[in-house]
């Protein structure tokens, strides 16, 4: 049943491009805004998980509560990266087309990611993602984005590179891609060098896919180049479900010793640090996200290296909220940019008094981002600190917590310089962004808002779901 | 309706409904006005009851136990957390009436009472909880707060001194966090009643309580932390009010209290690192407020070295000063608030806040004037003003705990504050006479005057009821830990 999710977008791919009908792109719009919400709700469905394993093509097909987190978050962001792009009053229409369907196209690949149980599946469905992103970023084809895009490609074919021949070496040891058969040799061979070294490939490459320090080059210039809806997409599910979620399911594969997990804490705290510092003094707006991004990333692996359940129980809930409120950030850089027509912090002031659901909504967003209760960031902190600290890795569950202090300090500063202090007489006529915009921001809000407010009722359920 | 209930009302109606102020406030700037006050009255009548409740012996205490993790939300009264809780939510009444009129001419006026009431919610909530994590939680939503509140006024100086109170305040609290995760590790629960019971002891519970500490002084603004304190000055009047006199400082005071008194004893090197602490903090900020040139940092001040006499009762820790440090926490709130609501007044009718421009203002406001002395004479702790006899028990207490060295500075310092406070009244009301351009006169039924007036009245009719209060204070030491009365 949750097979749908793949095939329906494809269909719906298929469909648009048949040219049976006159299709404009405020109809393509709808559909594919249509089953993000249509997604949203299945999952919530009583007999989702009910169908059990697939076995298509010999590829095996299952869905368990980390799958479902995953599905919650594409659902919530390409539904935001949808609203974006209806209000983006820079992208042609017929480009508007284009996105749409990439995005349903990314759709399908990112929920087929999330069900298969097999490292070649993986690579495919990456690929898929992949190559739906390069287009995505290069869409209004300027030199920026271009530029971003073809670097994207290039660092980005390094990692595939490196995926495929890990995924070689496996299939070799093994004789098949397969979850548990890989498992069962890791348990026998781990300690073979040629498997170290696959393994090794196989991390390096989804943390280029992820953007961890210090594989991050790629990262910080395609989320700003690109057009405003890639980049609520790219930052808010895209990275994170090739290169973050599937670090999670190697945790099943590989036997999962004491160096893997420092190779998680260092490169972790790497990116938490580095990218914490080097947000602080970003003029783009944009760019100051992504930075902050690969800093949230860095959360989140360092949650999976404490090694322990509850470590991967935090780690996907800070995952769900980093996709809501940074989603939020990115698409309220939007609404600024389509008003003011510049990403650059400088030249903004005072705005939150011609746009008030702007400012207070980004408040929101950059609070939860630096965890402060009563918001759903502050919870996922938690959880992550408290993983790492009953885990025995104090020292840095004390660098994840004053870390937080560089968030809190860089938010701080774009709040002040944005949308506090005296507006600018040239502003004074500006109006609150456009509807569909103000909707998803209001969305994404209510979301961070709730899920910090009604964590015990959230716990409950991420507790039934990971069945603990 | 059980009490346990009412308790958790008492937490969740000011921070859950003071969400609805803003869509009131579309409505009618009336109607959001009387729902703000609704908002801060019923919790004060539950805490009326809920303080029969516990006087007479029955337990209150509301638990959700959270699956999965150690994070218990659970909210205990008892008379001391009851009586702080009154404390302030009667300070913050005054100052909410007095903010009807105050903050009339501004923006952002739903904002401002939506935070002023979810700020009493967080305080309501870090009093009464009895889980560490959940102090954190609430601890951190009264930092929010007061980001919100001190950066009101939305110009660039304003929004950068919020921020530094913000960064100040949550990094101090982030140390509180690890202090935290390191008591729950020895005890193994982060429940107050757990760690009570684990008798914690050792180097690491010490490295722990140094750490929590941290995050006290950077909350209650005491030396080295407190130069975010004079610097909040810039909020409106109201708000230093409620930062200084009724929430923020007092939040430090209570949780030092909560953990140190009641669940963790402190080592001996502990204590008198501390005691050294604040009798620099006391000395410094009472030199320092006899030199200021503002008349909102010299208030400010004031409250960091008075902040420092409370922390000395609590640190001393013996039966009468802990009772003088508990009745101490509510006489300061009411003169502190008086003096900065005094203030306000001031600024409103003359637009300024420099001492040199101030001088014989008696003439034109001897209501405030008198209020603003009576406020003066009770933070001084002269007699029959209430905080006289608050100021005489910590210094006796600390007395009668052995510590004479801590006690004979805290003297002087009580010498600084007679000292600081008489220039103060000095320069702006008696003074050389003043041109003002166009003063209005002062109206007995404006709402500002009388919450001035009704703080000062407070803090001299409470002396009559001395005994009542100091029979309270005494059952709550009777729970201290560690002392054996």
């Amino acid at each position: 049943m949750f097979l749908l999710l793949v095939l329906i977008p494809l269909f719906l791919v298929l469909l648009l491009n048949l040219n049976l009908y006159k299709v404009n792109y405020k109809i393509a719009v709808l559909i594919a805004g249509l089953f993000s919400l249509f997604q949203m709700f299945f999952i919530f469905s009583p007999n989702f998980f009910s169908t059990g394993l697939v076995d298509l093509l010999s590829l095996r097909f299952e869905c368990d509560g980390i799958s479902w987190i995953m599905l919650f978050s594409i659902a919530i962001v390409s539904f935001a990266a949808i609203c974006v792009l209806y209000a983006s009053e820079t992208i042609a229409s017929g480009k508007k087309f284009h996105f749409v369907n990439l995005v349903l196209l990314a759709l399908a690949g990112m929920n087929g990611l999330v069900f298969v149980r097999d490292i070649f599946s993986i690579y495919v469905f990456i690929e898929i993602i992949a190559a739906t992103s390069y287009v995505l970023i290069a869409l209004d084809k300027t030199k920026k984005s271009l530029e971003a895009s073809f670097k994207y490609l290039v660092i980005s074919s390094v990692a595939t590179v490196m995926m495929l021949s890990a995924v070689a070496i496996l299939f070799m040891a093994a004789g098949s891609t397969d979850f548990i058969k890989v498992a069962q040799m890791y348990k026998e061979y781990g300690a073979n060098p040629l498997i170290v070294v696959a393994s090794v490939f196989f991390i390096v490459g989804l943390f280029i896919k992820g953007g961890v320090m210090p594989f991050h080059g790629w990262l910080p210039d395609a989320y700003s180049a690109s057009p405003n809806p890639t980049s609520v997409f790219l930052a808010g599910i895209v990275t994170k479900t090739t290169g973050i979620y599937t670090l999670v399911r190697l945790y099943a594969i590989f036997d999962f010793n004491y160096s893997m997990q420092l190779v998680f804490l260092v490169f972790g705290s790497l990116s938490i640090v580095i990218a914490a510092i080097g947000a602080i003094n970003q003029d783009n707006f944009k760019r100051m996200l992504a930075y902050s991004s690969i800093s949230q990333v860095g959360y989140i692996v360092l949650a999976f290296g404490s090694g322990t359940i509850l470590g991967v129980f935090a780690g996907m809930f800070h995952l769900f909220n980093h996709s809501v409120f940074k989603s939020l950030l990115f698409v309220n850089a939007s609404a600024l940019e389509s008003r003011v027509n510049t990403n650059q912090i400088h030249n903004m002031s005072g705005l939150a008094s011609r746009m008030p659901v702007t400012s207070t909504t980004s408040v929101i967003a950059f609070l939860s981002t630096a965890g402060i209760p009563p918001l759903a960031g502050f919870w996922s902190k938690l959880l992550i600190v408290l993983a790492l600290w009953f885990s025995g890795n104090k020292e840095f569950a004390v660098l994840a917590l004053l870390a937080s202090i560089f968030t809190l300090t860089y938010f701080l500063i774009m709040q002040k310089k944005i949308f506090f202090g005296q507006l600018k007489e040239k502003f004074n006529t500006i109006k609150e962004a456009r509807f569909t915009i103000r909707l998803a921001s209001l969305f994404l809000c209510a979301i961070t808002i709730l899920t910090g407010l009604f964590f015990p009722i959230i716990l409950n359920f991420m507790a039934f779901l990971f069945s603990f | 309706m059980s009490y346990d209930i009412m308790l958790l009302l008492v937490v969740a109606i000011p921070v859950l409904f003071s969400a609805l102020i803003p869509l009131f406030g579309k409505v009618s700037v009336f109607i959001r006005n009387f729902f703000a006050l609704v908002l801060m009255l019923i919790p004060f009548l539950l805490l009326i009851i809920i303080f029969q409740a516990v006087q007479a012996g029955i337990p209150v205490d509301f638990v959700y136990e959270f699956p999965i993790l150690e994070i218990n939300f659970i909210l205990q009264a008892d008379i001391f957390s009851v009586f702080v809780a009154m404390a302030s939510v009667l300070v913050s009444i005054v100052v909410l009436i007095y903010s009807f009129e105050y903050i009339k001419s501004y923006d952002n006026q739903n904002e401002y009472f939506f935070i002023v009431l979810l700020f009493v919610g967080s305080m309501m909530g870090i009093v009464f909880s009895a889980n560490l994590i959940f102090i954190y939680f609430f601890w951190e939503m009264t930092a929010l707060a007061s980001w919100r509140l001190i950066g009101y006024f939305r110009e660039k100086e304003y929004v950068r001194r919020a921020n530094k109170t913000f960064i100040m305040t949550a990094a101090g609290a982030l140390c509180m966090l690890i202090g935290f995760l390191m008591i729950a590790e020895q005890a193994g629960s982060f429940d107050l009643d757990v760690i009570s019971a684990a008798n914690l002891q050792g180097s690491a519970v010490n490295l722990a309580i140094i750490l929590i500490i941290l995050g006290i002084f950077s909350k209650s603004a005491t030396f080295p932390l407190h130069s975010w304190l004079a610097d909040a000055g810039i909020a409106p009047s109201p708000v230093t009010a409620l930062l200084h006199a009724a929430v923020l400082v007092k939040i430090g005071v209570y949780v030092y209290a909560r953990l140190f008194n009641f669940t963790i004893v402190p080592s001996e090197e502990i204590r008198i690192v501390l005691f050294s602490i604040v009798s620099v903090s006391a000395f410094l900020s009472g030199a320092v407020a006899f030199v200021e040139k503002d008349i909102k940092r010299v208030i400010a001040f004031s409250t960091i070295s008075q902040i420092a006499f409370i922390f000395l009762g609590f640190i001393s820790g013996g039966k009468f000063a802990f009772v003088g440090a508990m009745l101490f926490i509510l006489m300061h709130g009411l003169a502190k608030a008086g003096l900065f609501l005094s203030a306000g007044i001031i600024e409103h009718k003359i637009h300024t806040k420099q001492l040199d421009m101030m001088g014989g203002l008696f003439r034109y406001m001897p209501i405030t004037a008198f209020a603003f002395a009576g406020c003066a004479l009770s933070v001084m702790g002269i007699p029959p003003f209430a905080g006289f006899f608050s100021k005489f028990l910590v210094i006796f207490g600390t007395v009668y705990d052995q510590n004479i060295i801590a006690a004979l500075i805290f003297i002087i310092c009580a010498g600084l504050t007679v000292l600081y406070t008489v220039r103060l009244f000095w320069k702006v009301f008696l003074g050389s006479q003043k041109k003002y351009p166009n003063i209005e006169k002062e109206n007995w039924n404006s709402p500002m005057v009388l919450s001035v007036v009704s703080l000062a009245f407070l803090s001299l009719i409470l002396t009559f009821s001395f005994g009542y209060l100091f029979y309270i204070a005494n059952l709550a030491a009777q729970t201290i830990k560690g002392q054996g009365f």
